[in-house]
């Protein structure tokens, strides 16, 4: 007769006997008999731990266990695209322009849904202690607001921090909040389209590109590192040379000179499509909550949630569900494999 | 450049592809590359490798042993894993059995793996010769599975522990990789016991034949030795590999083996 005790020593044999069968990152299921269940899942929890494979799921009545451990998919991300290596904040919601293409579907008719200096002053203060390595602020146009010079100096003051605009509005009060702002620790990034008026003019109205040319010129006259962002349909995206050789005339580096991809967001009709499952995703807070990325920001699919504080929680809460769903499309992988 | 070095691996688990894919990745790109063949048994790669149908063989200790015979000793054996250096042979019983030696075994039932695996049946039956009370004068029963593969699978050493366990017999001859991968007795405490180990003795090496000449040999030996466990691109390989450095080969460590073969007339194939 088999003792108790015994069952659970032959399970070991078992698991020892078929992962040994199995490919590296495979999974077997055993079952658990019925009178010795706790005792058997304390075994195999001990044996994973000392063997260095993976306990996938205990059961009421089976256990699965993975040969090795999966690989970490934020590990494997490495530092750069960790989500919450970068923090944006969406400012605001109302914009001086329409373009045809906004992920943001921000405009003048937008409401503003302002995140407010008190909590932009919380998420800069609290994303050092997060690990963020850099503030990123964006709209809407955050020049629209007030007291962007507020919000922009509690960015400064706790993280280097990009401030993302049109550059059309640096004249009077606007341009007077500007020339106060941290050149050591503010890059601007200036939307621009294209090496001539036309194709930036066709998606963001007349005029707008001699006059985000003259910010980009104000800008760097003022001291100021800037960064131009293009954003091209998909198809256009090979013709950037006349652009880059734009941009160096106008002095802004060949680092700081980023070309985007048309994405079918808010009021675009058309781009690529990003879904959770193709974004790596970059932490997004607006004044209703977290997002997954600031293109999506927005989105109902891509809202993560309304909590914004602890900021680390929710930047804990995004790296959670990257590492669930990169293990849920690798699963799906091994069960659905093309040959 | 040199032609890339074919190596020869016996395919006794799917994790072989894994490693050997990864092995190649390593060498890429390097003064000594290599590519791999897998074959279903040692019997077949041995004869590939004296064919020189292949340049190397990731031979077992019992594949070592036939190569040295079949080519005069004109082989030569390139490099180990650290974990091949100091191999055990490790005699289990139940626990609470009292049993302090191999000379508590006379008359009792000791299983042994596969016919094939020199830590689980060739090498214990040397050391109950030569260390214990003979042989003969135990009750021995065999568990031939898997045989071609030297006992790599561990499937004979895992059914003579379940032998043990179900009490068809006294006690078990495995491997201290087996040993291992149950936990020893800390893990299952009241199950096993360990009772004898061995001496140490060498286990695989990499196999050359003699007309691979050092100017291939050398860079991939010496790159083969440039893998860093602190690398986690090396990492991954070493530990599927089951080492944490390749060490040269310790040639001693199969005299015990080179011995057994002899005084059991191991027949040249399997």
């Amino acid at each position: 007769m088999v003792s108790r005790s015994l069952v659970s020593h032959g399970l070991v044999l078992d698991l020892v006997e078929q992962l040994g069968t199995i490919a590296r990152y495979d999974t077997v299921t055993l079952p658990l008999e019925e009178d010795e269940r706790d005792e058997q899942r304390s075994v195999v929890a001990a044996w994973c731990t000392r063997t260095g494979n993976e306990l996938v799921e205990l059961g009421h009545d089976t256990v699965t266990v993975r040969r090795g451990r999966s690989p970490d998919p934020l590990a494997e991300l490495g530092a750069a695209l960790m989500p919450g290596a970068r923090l944006w904040m969406y400012t605001n919601f109302d914009c001086n322009l329409a373009c045809d293409y906004c992920c943001a579907r921000s405009s003048p008719q937008s409401a503003r849904k302002a995140l407010g200096l008190d909590r932009v002053r919380r998420l800069a203060s609290e994303a050092v202690d997060a690990g963020v390595t850099e503030l990123i602020l964006t709209g809407g146009e955050p020049f629209l607001l007030p007291n962007l010079d507020e919000l922009v100096a509690a960015c400064t003051s706790a993280l280097p921090t990009i401030l993302l605009t049109n550059g059309m509005l640096f004249r009077g009060n606007r341009l007077a909040a500007l020339q106060g702002m941290d050149r050591s620790r503010l890059a601007l990034q200036i939307s621009l389209d294209s090496a001539t008026p036309g194709l930036h003019d066709l998606h963001r109205g007349r005029g707008s590109w001699e006059r985000a040319v003259a910010g980009i010129r104000t800008a760097r006259d003022e001291g100021f590192r800037v960064r131009v962002a293009a954003t091209l349909p998909h198809g256009q995206s090979h013709q950037q040379q006349p652009f880059h050789t734009f941009l160096d005339s106008l002095g802004v580096a060949p680092e700081d000179q980023v070309i985007r991809v048309l994405a079918h967001r808010g009021v675009a009709d058309e781009g690529i499509e990003l879904t959770l499952e193709s974004l790596i995703p970059e932490v997004t807070v607006t004044a209703e909550g977290v997002y997954w990325h600031p293109v999506t920001a927005g989105h109902e699919d891509q809202f993560v949630t309304a909590d914004i504080f602890p900021l680390q929680e929710a930047i804990a809460e995004v790296r959670r569900r990257f590492t669930e769903m990169r293990a849920r499309a690798t699963a799906a992988g091994q069960w659905f494999p093309c040959a | 450049m040199n032609q890339p070095l074919i190596v020869g691996a016996v395919a006794y688990t799917p994790n072989v592809v894994t490693i050997w894919e990864g092995m190649r990745d390593y060498f890429a790109g390097t003064p000594a590359e290599m590519d791999f063949v897998l074959f279903s048994n040692y019997a077949r790669q041995v004869d590939a490798l004296v064919d020189g149908r292949i340049d190397l063989a990731w031979n077992t200790n019992l594949a070592w042993v036939r190569t040295v015979a079949q080519t005069d000793g004109a082989c030569r054996a390139l490099a180990m894993r650290d974990t091949d250096a100091v191999f055990r042979t490790i005699f289990v019983t139940r626990a609470g059995s009292s049993f302090t030696g191999l000379d508590d075994l006379r008359g009792r039932r000791l299983v042994l793996g596969s016919k094939d695996s020199a830590q689980a049946a060739i090498l214990p039956v040397h050391f109950l010769d030569h260390s214990g009370p003979g042989a003969d004068s135990v009750d021995i029963s065999r568990i031939d599975s898997d045989v071609g593969k030297h006992g790599d699978t561990g499937r004979s050493e895992l059914d003579a522990l379940r032998a043990v366990l179900d009490d068809r017999a006294d006690a078990a001859a495995i491997g201290i990789n087996t040993w291992e991968a149950i936990g020893r007795e800390e893990l299952m405490p009241g199950a096993f016991e360990a009772f004898w180990q061995s001496p140490t003795y060498s286990h695989c090496n990499f196999t050359v034949m003699p007309h691979v000449g050092d100017e291939r040999t050398t860079p991939w030996v010496e790159q083969l030795f440039a893998m860093d466990w602190e690398n986690p691109a090396h990492r991954s390989i070493l530990e599927m590999e089951g080492l944490r450095a390749w060490v040269p080969p310790h040639l001693d460590g199969y005299a015990s083996l080179f011995d057994a073969v002899r005084e059991q007339a191991i027949p040249p194939r399997w």
